[in-house]
């Protein structure tokens, strides 16, 4: 910039560049509407590139395809996806369409009025196809499109079985065979089971599978923070007494308490570890990296109750916010998302399935991940009991109480004590939503 | 003084006074609002004083200040390492510089960072038990980050080792602008290494120190968060070992959907680091009297 040009350049010519800076501003800003009445525009929050990655490059794919509306996706930061939403729907600020976990963790948002049903706005071929579980379901209605499945199920390493001279083609199937399987894998040197419970989750994917071996449904464990049943029954505390007994044997890797969860699991993928938790998205990698050598079992049976041995089936979804702008054009989308094509997409970009049952298994190469595809996402399946749970019992409860009695600290009978005070402190602080509880076990089975 | 110029300093830091009532004074009301109310989402009725109820019957509560309270254990040994440390650099060993530099890099490194590192080598099998088994000493090779026994002193040993950094270099910045012919005096006199520390260098070095004791208080009662996040799985854990009362609120207002509890004892907190901040405004003051004099 010259000095010449400056001198020029007057009061008058200044106020006339900013008048015509302003306009062009203002024209700028009613862009966006004018081409809103182009075509429709939808907002949609999701998450999950964080455990599927690959899944943002599908939801770049799907949005570029879309041709009927123009989406615009946010990935949410993990520790923010409800309130982040709770907050927007609160002021009147909600997407279009918004990522749901599972169970709890979508119907508190249901019960403050901040989603709508997706009857009669998905069509219910699509929603049941979609595999959103029953924990989906609220009043007679549904909230949520399954996305992409988490079949939650325990693995064991063939090698190691191999080494402690167990029939590496058949898995424990009740709890005296496990019992027996550990004896062995201990005397070969491998630790039988275990895995990471640092970070806490491998409490919650325990008690996902072992309370549902002593409960009929889904609905007589909301009984339990509800005050219709009592944790202090041994049925409803036995899944902690039995990691008690676990870890008097010395069955546990020695490391499972300074361990996280993932790092744990690849313990069993390199055979350090014989049996343990883990989930359905990470079977493909896992597969491939031990050359098929990773099998996949359901939780050894030990109870008597109806969901025992039965496979646990969970999925991320998908729904539309009670004020959403267009919620037809949302619903349309979700629809899109559900078509072969997408499916197909879904699986090329993330390597991983989608939770829809039309989906063409002819496609999965690998005979562990198709087994095990067949038996969680295409048989009879039970929903994952760890998505009913209060958030105030999960951070205060499942997690604390699982890695206490893992490192010896309490019993497997103080564990349903302590679970047994939170869940009166959790109908304290939340008198409010107590009721909707109650009313939600209805639509489970309770 | 005329009309105007009496107020004229008034209006030239008015809008900074706005700003500032704005993004603080606004927030810090409503904090206090809703530790008054069952928030559910951005609002929620009036239930007076029952989240404070709530919060005080809760053990989990007590258990989380009782590890604060534990944690402050921290700021004698911070303060007697932080001034073992400026004395020696103080005397100038060779290298001291490069030294310095060295023993401030972990306060200039973010808390996670040095947290997954500490947890890498912390864990059972990890490097630090391997070397403690190597040298047979194995009754040492605890269980620091998996067992509710040992975490919280592991988080200690952690807040002790990076935040000492910071008393390290207030301490060598007060003892570099000390008068030298105080020291050369004492010298003279035929004080030894040990008397003029004793005599000479800590009498003026008591203002800085109560600074930097108190902003380590304040430091543990309110700014503990990234460690035991870090270190306790991001839960306080294993178990509830190592919750302190951030964590605590952060989990009311993230995890659990209670923004009313999350408020109260937030506001209780602050009320407790208001408490605090009296003394350390006095320090500041003495030892802007004292630089005066």
């Amino acid at each position: 910039m010259t000095g010449k040009w400056r001198q020029s350049f007057s009061r008058r010519e200044l106020l006339r560049t900013s008048a015509a800076a302003g306009a062009g501003v203002a024209l700028g800003g009613m862009l966006p509407a004018w081409r809103a009445r182009a075509a429709t525009e939808l907002n949609m929050w999701w998450w999950g590139e964080q455990e599927l990655p690959g899944l943002q490059a599908f939801v770049d794919d799907s949005v570029k395809k879309y041709t009927a509306a123009t989406v615009k996706p946010m990935l949410q930061d993990t520790a923010v996806v409800i309130s982040q939403f709770q907050t927007a729907a609160a002021s009147g600020e909600a997407p279009d369409i918004q990522f749901l976990w599972n169970g709890i963790y979508h119907m508190e948002s249901v019960w403050l009025g901040y989603l709508q049903p997706l009857n009669g706005l998905v069509s219910d071929e699509v929603i049941q196809a979609s595999n959103p579980t029953l924990l989906s379901n609220f009043g007679g209605n549904t909230y949520r499109v399954g996305w992409y499945p988490l079949p939650m199920i325990w693995i064991y390493n063939k090698d190691a079985f191999d080494k402690a001279g167990l029939d590496a083609d058949k898995a424990p199937q009740t709890w005296d065979e496990f019992l027996a399987a550990c004896e062995k894998l201990k005397s070969a040197s491998i630790a039988p089971v275990g895995g990471g419970i640092q970070d806490g989750y491998w409490g919650e994917w325990y008690f996902g599978h072992a309370l549902a071996q002593n409960v009929d449904s889904a609905g007589e464990t909301i009984g339990l923070f509800t005050g219709e049943r009592d944790f202090r029954e041994p049925k409803y505390h036995e899944h902690w007494v039995k990691l008690e007994e676990l870890r008097k044997a010395g069955f546990f890797n020695p490391e499972i308490s300074s361990t996280e969860l993932y790092p744990g699991i690849d313990l069993i993928v390199a055979g350090k570890v014989g049996m343990g938790l883990s989930v359905g998205s990470r079977v493909p990698a896992d597969s491939k990296a031990t050359n098929g050598r990773i099998g996949t079992m359901v939780m050894p049976v030990y109870g008597k109750g109806k969901l025992a041995g039965q496979p646990i089936f969970d999925s991320q979804g998908l729904g539309i916010p009670a004020k959403a702008k267009d919620p037809k054009a949302a619903a349309a989308f979700l629809e899109y998302l559900q078509s072969p094509d997408r499916l197909k997409a879904l699986h090329e970009l993330t390597g991983w399935i989608p939770a829809n049952k039309n989906f063409d298994v002819s496609v999965l190469t690998d005979p562990t991940v198709r087994d095990m595809w067949q038996r969680w996402g295409l048989s009879p399946n039970i929903p994952y009991l760890s998505n009913l749970v209060p958030g105030q019992f999960y951070e205060q409860a499942l997690l604390p109480t699982a890695q206490q009695v893992v490192e010896g600290k309490i019993t497997g009978e103080q564990a349903g004590e302590l679970a047994y005070n939170v869940a009166k402190e959790w109908r304290d602080f939340n008198p409010d939503i107590v009721e909707n509880y109650q009313k939600w076990a209805v639509d489970l089975g309770g | 003084m005329n009309q105007t110029s009496r107020f004229a300093p008034y209006l030239y830091v008015a809008p900074l006074v706005a700003l500032l009532l704005f993004v603080f004074g606004y927030p810090l009301i409503r904090i206090f609002e809703f530790s008054f109310k069952m928030v559910r989402g951005i609002d929620g009725p009036w239930i007076g004083l029952r989240n404070y109820e709530l919060v005080l019957n809760q053990p989990l509560f007590w258990e989380s200040v009782q590890h604060n309270l534990l944690l402050l254990l921290a700021v004698p040994f911070m303060v007697v390492w932080s001034l073992l440390i400026a004395v020696v650099l103080y005397e100038r060993l060779k290298g001291w510089k490069l030294y310095r530099v060295v023993l401030f890099l972990p306060y200039i490194l973010a808390i996670p960072i040095i947290a997954v590192i500490m947890k890498k080598l912390f864990q059972f099998n990890g490097p630090v038990n391997e070397v403690l088994r190597w040298i047979g000493l194995d009754f040492l090779a605890l269980d620091w980050i998996g067992s509710s026994d040992v975490a919280l002193w592991t988080v200690m040993m952690l807040i002790i080792w990076r935040e000492s950094a910071l008393g390290i270099i207030l301490f060598l910045a007060r003892m570099l602008s000390l008068d030298e012919s105080l020291m050369e005096a004492a010298r003279l006199e035929g004080a030894n290494w040990w008397q003029r520390v004793w005599h000479v260098i800590l009498p003026q070095m008591k203002v800085v120190m109560e600074f930097y004791i108190v902003t380590s208080i304040i430091t543990i009662l309110s700014a503990v968060f990234a460690y035991v996040y870090m270190i306790g799985g991001g839960r306080g854990g294993p178990g509830t070992s190592t919750m302190v009362v951030e964590l605590y609120i952060f989990n009311a207002l993230i995890r659990t959907s209670l923004p009313g509890i999350a408020s109260a004892v937030s506001v209780m907190l602050f009320l407790v680091s208001l408490l605090l901040i009296v003394p350390l405004f006095a320090a500041r003051r003495r030892a802007n009297e004292e630089e005066t004099a």
